[in-house]
């Protein structure tokens, strides 16, 4: 018989972290997190999951936070199912979406549609506001890095725009 | 008649019968859960109160426990403080009251005032007083009432002690556990509404702390001004004691709307009578040097009725603004159905619970106006 003493007695000692840490790790709004902080937020984020066909949510509702996707796939679509659908962006494990919802109560802009059984993992603005008050320096990195991307996000939108008109430009100069 | 028509109907009338049992059930229950429901709503009361307290020493020590521990250990003492010497130098100034009074003289003096009372009313007021009244003796039967109902008090004070010890328990689990009672609560809730649902607990939790907050702000404000006022009073002669007590009681007696602030003049009154009786001066001041006022009894109200507008007008909208959001009117139907259920407590819970209500109101039609996009 298996002697389940000694697994048992040193079973913390090899621990390696949890399915959701290892999610939390790919999520570039989470950058330059310690373990601690990681741990942390663990225990704040919100685990859900959806079957194939679920909606996570539709285009104009209100929306509380961001998603990360631990498993399975999510399309981002704006129109509806019924005819004029246009598929944004179909997100697998590590993606995140409806991270603008932090910062603004505007409605969601598409829908996020699960395309296969799926675990995602929830973070909320009330989550953030709470954890404002107890760990104001967690937050701050948050919002930092959310700033950061935003910033990314804006600068590849001016270069794609620049380009956009420079080639409206050449096209009207060889039309003439 | 369409089907779909016949079906919303059958619905309608399953959905009444259902809220007819449920409420049925809840009525015959109710007597054997209210004490643990009144411990519940206490213990989440407090929670929300201490919360902020609790995440703010966290965020310095880093130590959850910890800081639920400092926190409540300091609240314990302040009470433990405050009533020690609440009671100390009411046993003190009782003593010195029984001293100095022996009982013929405190029935003469209560002759006196209401003597004194009645030559002060209008005429028509004073007509519609029964003749033949005795003040004194009504006063001395309701004594004996009070003595002989002791008994009772006693037993009433053992309740007291273990619900007291109950909420403490529970406030120190919900302090502790606070977020991941919210985030298993919150997990219960279906995908279709979730981020609602988790909007709804935000903007109740959010709702509550700052009413609460707000009140506690207004209640402190109406303690230090009470203290201020009743030593201006002193040193017109009013000869008041505890005062710091009896600015304490007023501001958490203004925690009850409109009642409370009637409330918190009482000990005042009690106090000045005390301390003043078979003193002659006392008993023919003169308010503004017209009013009578025996024993500085309508100074002492004026001072009150001039904190409560103080504080209603200027220092509770400007510190917390419209923390609620209710009409007057609701209010007041709030304070007669709370105090109708649940007496004092319910008057103290019915302005919270109602703005509960109405932020629960509000996330409902939210919700209707969304449906369709959920």
């Amino acid at each position: 018989m298996k002697n389940a003493l000694w697994p048992n007695l040193f079973r913390g000692w090899n621990r390696t972290e949890s399915e959701t840490v290892y999610t939390l790790k790919q999520v570039p709004v989470f950058k330059d997190f310690s373990k601690k902080e990681f741990t942390e937020l663990e225990k704040l984020v919100h685990h859900r999951t959806y079957a194939s066909g679920d909606f996570v949510f539709k285009n104009r509702a209100p929306g509380e936070g961001m998603y990360i996707i631990m498993k399975g796939t999510i399309k981002i679509t704006i129109g509806t199912r019924s005819g004029n659908e246009q598929v944004l962006a179909e997100l697998e494990e590590g993606d995140f979406f409806g991270e603008l919802a932090l910062f603004d109560n505007e409605p969601r802009s598409a829908n996020a549609l699960a395309v296969a059984d799926s675990e995602l993992i929830g973070f909320f603005t009330a989550d953030l506001l709470s954890l404002q008050d107890r760990n104001p320096q967690m937050t701050n990195k948050i919002l930092m890095n959310l700033g950061g991307m935003l910033g990314e996000r804006l600068r590849n939108t001016n270069h794609l725009l620049f380009e956009a008109q420079a080639k409206l430009n050449d096209e009207t100069n060889t039309a003439d | 008649m369409k089907p779909t028509q016949q079906t919303d109907y059958f619905q309608l009338i399953y959905r009444l019968l259902l809220g007819l049992i449920s409420a049925g059930f809840l009525w015959i229950i109710w007597p054997y859960i209210s004490n643990v429901v009144l411990i519940l709503v206490f213990a989440f009361l407090f929670t929300t109160v201490l919360l902020s307290s609790v995440d703010a020493l966290e965020k310095r020590i880093r130590s959850r426990g910890l800081s639920v521990l400092i926190v409540t250990i300091g609240v314990l003492a302040g009470i433990g403080i405050f009533i020690g010497s609440f009671i100390s130098q009411l046993s003190a100034q009782a003593s010195d009251f029984s001293s100095r009074v022996d009982p013929t003289t405190l029935t003469a003096e209560f002759k006196n005032l209401g003597e004194r009372f009645i030559t002060a009313l209008p005429g028509f007021a004073a007509n519609m007083i029964p003749s033949g009244g005795d003040f004194a003796s009504t006063l001395s039967g309701f004594v004996e009432t009070v003595i002989n109902n002791l008994a009772s008090l006693a037993g009433a004070v053992g309740n007291f002690v273990l619900n007291a010890a109950m909420i403490l328990i529970f406030t120190i689990i919900l302090l502790a556990e606070y977020h991941g009672f919210r985030k298993s609560l919150v997990g219960y809730i279906s995908n279709k509404y979730f981020e609602i649902g988790l909007r709804l607990i935000f903007n109740i939790e959010k709702s509550v702390s700052s009413y609460l907050r707000g009140q506690f702000l207004s209640a402190a404000s109406v303690a230090l001004m009470s203290v201020i006022g009743l030593g201006i009073l002193n040193l017109s002669g009013a000869n008041l004691t505890l005062i710091v007590f009896i600015g304490i009681i007023a501001g958490l007696a203004n925690l009850i709307p409109l009642v409370g602030p009637f409330v918190g003049m009482v000990p005042a009154i009690l106090i000045a009578f005390m301390n003043n009786i078979g003193n002659e001066v006392a008993l023919s001041h003169l308010l503004f040097g017209a009013v009578p006022s025996p024993f500085f009894i309508l100074d002492i109200i004026v001072m009150f009725i001039i904190v409560q507008q103080i504080e209603g007008n200027l220092i509770t909208p400007t510190l917390v603004g419209k923390s609620v959001g209710l009409h007057p009117m609701i209010v007041m139907i709030a304070l007669i159905i709370g105090g109708t259920i649940l007496g004092p407590l319910g008057m103290l819970f019915a302005v919270p619970a109602t703005g509960v209500l109405k932020v629960i109101g509000q996330e409902i039609a939210f919700v209707r106006r969304n449906a369709h996009l959920l």
